[in-house]
């Protein structure tokens, strides 16, 4: 038994669309074929539905005089012939000959053709094949299919080559089946045809650090169909603001329109972007958004030697996550430097409509609101999460990360190595730096203007090569000093502090607090006044103050120690004398240097004299 | 007149008004038609129209050994595709039509209005709803099949004509209304016998 007509045969056959002898072959076998014949109806009765629009349209008399009319008002085109001299001729013969040599050595000895080179590489593994009547013209699908070639001639390698082959797989194909709907949709017929995103592929955050601000990068395989996709997108219940979506193909990018996105009227807190794909599959899609709520913070831990001079020293950043949004194995950026933003990012994403509800003035409730009012939703105090998080600091399965660092105009950039999952609420400790043996100076320092009449300990390094340091600033935060309290390694907690950015080759100076170990006590021993000088009138008109100070130093360490003693005269008019050493640190300070041994006492003596007055005048004489 | 289209055409070129006005009320029908079933826009299709002609007019001495026929129709062709782009790019709402109807339905469903008044306004309403489907179904096709449809089935031009209309071979031509019938056939709706 003969196979019956296909729809195609019988399309062809209804409108004439075969050649003579096919449509022959055709009619002979309708002729035998109750069923073929039937269908044929079937389709006749379809394609009638065509004649609907059958109806006469006339052109009115109106418009045909104004076509006229027109037409009368215009000069009647004026038809001159152009007649070309003989030499025109020569010289147009001799422009294309030339034309044709000139293209002829720039193309014609090209040493391999590309195709040949193409046929060089091992096949690609077999496509399914489009039925007959979905093939696309010829020269289109080559162009599909032609980039996905690697163009040289050495073996690939297995691994690249299934790498190969699972990209052709994934790798979207034109789907010839409809040709796409001039009209864009006005809103996806129902929720069927929605897409929801997908799973993200790759996530990265860049965390400004001086904002509350993230830059979210996210890819994501979207499955199209060839014609108009709706995809949705929703950010409740996150911070994220959706003033900032955008969305873009990363492949098949001229074959993908991103028309618009819409929020709509009563859906709140999503969004639908309108897609005109022409190729149906998986296309890898990059989202981007900024979302608040992430933020970073560097913290440092420095851990002293037995004999103090040298620091090992560890720099961490903890990502904090309260945006509302999971990122699984995201990788995480940090940017250190100000950011100026126009618009609170968390104020944004907490507004139900994203550019403002057009609400009607004056009435009910929200009279006054206008247009992009918002209902005053309460902020939250994005500070609050540090103090919230610190005991859900994510340290399990932590691997050892290598943070790379750029420069970046007046930012710098930390990239984290590898990806890290930073769930919804949670934060993450990740390792920035680590350097051993950084040398460090121990220095006490006593200045009662400054500090009473406390002892402050301070630790300097400098954040340079010399000290293994100097790769990168260090961003602020907060340092934590330890030191080995035995040789068991038990550790006692020395002091901490806050730093500021710590640009390279920069020293820094870590306040670490009161020393209880190195005290300073000064003694007013002797005090008396001498070289008065008197007016016309007899009054006091200028004088000398004389005073001798003692100055107790007292280590009680285990450990040599230097200090400096800074004393204040309240004056620029004073002389010292003393056998310590010191310098004139100021107009109106002298500061003493001096190292103790461990567990033990030193005295310094000085006398300042200082000059009131017409005494003043003393020292300028000098 | 008995004249051929030619001889018009050739007597527009030496000046004779007359000529002209007697190719347009000769092809005005079919070429509004044309436009019409192009556009689904009455409006938009008098535009076309006029535009049309005002080139016919202008390029005239560009008119060489063709049938005129075809030379009319590929003009309308071209300015209903550079229509369709211009609408396709700024999406134009008439303010005269109703709200709700973005395209010329507006005047269907007054049609429907008058229908009320008709032996059978259930079956009218059914015919009218019938009509925007397909208008629909030829409106998703992309321009270059939408004209080779409209001009090989509506306007009755063979695929010869066809194809000097659109300035492409035959079996270019059969290979576009084979596609857009595939694509309508899928689309169109079911009216049954002899509802047409």
């Amino acid at each position: 038994m003969k196979a019956h007509l296909t729809k195609r045969d019988l399309i062809e056959y209804q409108f004439k669309l075969a050649e003579d002898a096919r449509l022959r072959h055709i009619a002979e076998h309708l002729d035998g074929c109750a069923s073929c014949r039937d269908e044929l109806r079937r389709l006749r009765d379809k394609f009638s539905a065509l004649d609907l629009l059958r109806e006469d349209v006339t052109a009115s008399e109106e418009l045909m005089s104004q076509v006229v009319a027109q037409a009368g008002a215009r000069a009647a085109p004026r038809v001159t012939a152009f007649r070309r001299p003989a030499w025109f001729r020569a010289v147009a013969a001799v422009l294309v000959l030339g034309l044709a040599l000139l293209f002829a050595a720039q193309f014609g000895q090209e040493p391999m053709p590309r195709r040949a080179l193409v046929e060089e590489l091992p096949a690609p593994p077999a496509e399914p094949q489009p039925s007959s009547d979905k093939m696309l013209p010829r020269a289109r699908v080559e162009k599909e299919t032609a980039p996905l070639r690697p163009k040289r001639t050495l073996p690939m390698a297995r691994a690249e080559e299934e790498a190969f082959a699972k990209l052709r797989e994934t790798r979207a194909r034109v789907s010839p089946a409809e040709e796409i709907s001039e009209q864009p949709p006005f809103a996806p017929a129902s929720a069927i045809e929605l897409v929801t995103l997908p799973r993200r592929d790759k996530v990265q955050l860049t965390i400004y650090n001086s904002a509350d601000l993230t830059l979210v990068r996210e890819r994501r395989n979207l499955t199209l169909k060839r014609g108009w996709n709706w995809l949705q997108f929703m950010w409740a219940n996150t911070l994220i603001d959706p003033t900032s979506l955008s969305l873009e193909p990363l492949e098949q990018g001229d074959k993908i329109d991103i028309e618009q996105l819409v929020f709509p009227a009563r859906l709140r807190e999503l969004g639908r972007w309108l897609i005109r794909s022409e190729v149906s599959g998986q296309v890898p899609f990059e989202i981007t958004y900024l979302t608040s709520g992430l933020s970073w913070r560097a913290f440092y831990m420095g851990m002293l030697g037995q004999d103090e001079t040298t620091m090992r020293l560890q720099g961490y950043v903890r990502v904090a996550n309260s945006s509302g949004e999971d990122y699984e194995n995201a990788q995480t950026r940090l940017i250190v430097g100000k950011v100026h933003l126009l618009d609170q990012i968390a104020e944004l994403a907490k507004r139900q409509y994203p550019y403002g509800k057009p609400i009607p003035m004056g009435v009910g409730r929200y009279a006054g609101y206008g247009y992009g009012g918002y209902g005053g939703m309460a902020g939250r105090d994005a500070q609050a999460w540090y103090g919230r998080l610190d005991a859900q600091t994510v340290t399990a399965g932590l691997g050892r990360k290598e943070i790379r660092k750029e420069g970046l105009s007046e930012y710098f950039l930390y990239t984290i190595e590898g990806t890290e999952t930073v769930p919804d609420q949670w934060g993450k400790r990740l390792l920035s730096l680590e350097a051993e043996d950084i040398s460090v100076k121990s220095l006490y320092k006593y200045d009662e203007e400054r500090w009473g009449g406390r002892t402050i300990r301070f630790l300097s390094f400098a954040n340079d090569d010399e000290h293994e340091l100097g790769e990168t600033p260090l961003p602020d935060g907060a340092v934590r000093i330890y030191a080995r309290a035995n040789s068991a390694g038990l550790l006692s907690y020395v002091g901490g502090t806050d730093i500021k950015y710590i640009p390279v080759n920069e020293e820094v100076e870590l306040n670490l607090g009161p020393a209880r170990l190195v005290t300073v006590e000064p003694k007013l021993m002797d005090f008396g006044t001498d070289n008065y000088r008197f007016d016309g009138k007899g009054n006091v008109a200028g004088w000398d103050e004389i005073r001798t100070w003692k100055i107790e130093v007292t280590n009680t360490r285990t450990l040599p120690i230097e200090i400096e003693i800074t004393r204040g005269f309240g004056t620029a008019y004073w002389t010292l004398q003393t056998d310590a050493p010191y310098e004139k640190y100021d107009a109106t300070h002298a500061r003493f240097q001096t190292q103790l041994q461990p567990r033990s006492k030193q005295a310094l003596d000085y006398t300042v004299t200082t000059y009131h007055g017409v005494r003043e005048q003393v020292l300028s004489e000098e | 007149m008995d004249s051929t289209d030619e001889s018009l055409f050739a007597a527009h070129r030496r000046g004779e008004t007359e000529a002209f006005g007697e190719l347009v009320r000769r092809y005005g029908d079919s070429v509004l038609g044309y436009l019409m079933r192009m556009t689904h826009n009455r409006e938009q299709a008098e535009d076309c129209f006029q535009e049309t002609f005002r080139r016919v007019h202008e390029k005239a001495h560009t008119f060489r050994g063709r049938r005129f026929k075809s030379w009319l129709f590929s003009i309308a062709t071209n300015v209903a595709i550079d229509g369709l782009r211009k609408r396709r790019r700024a999406r134009v709402v008439s303010l005269n039509q109703p709200m709700d109807c973005p395209n010329d339905e507006g005047q269907e469903y007054a049609a429907v209005a008058v229908a009320q008044n008709s032996c059978d306004p259930v079956q009218e309403a059914i015919r009218l709803e019938q009509k925007q489907q397909v208008r629909r179904a030829g409106g998703s096709l992309p321009a270059q099949q939408q004209a080779t449809l409209v001009l090989a089935y509506y306007e009755q031009l063979t695929y010869r004509e066809v194809a000097e209309v659109l300035g492409c071979s035959i079996g270019a031509v059969k290979t576009q209304m084979y596609r857009a019938l595939r694509t309508l056939e899928k689309q169109l709706p079911d009216i049954g016998e002899g509802a047409a």
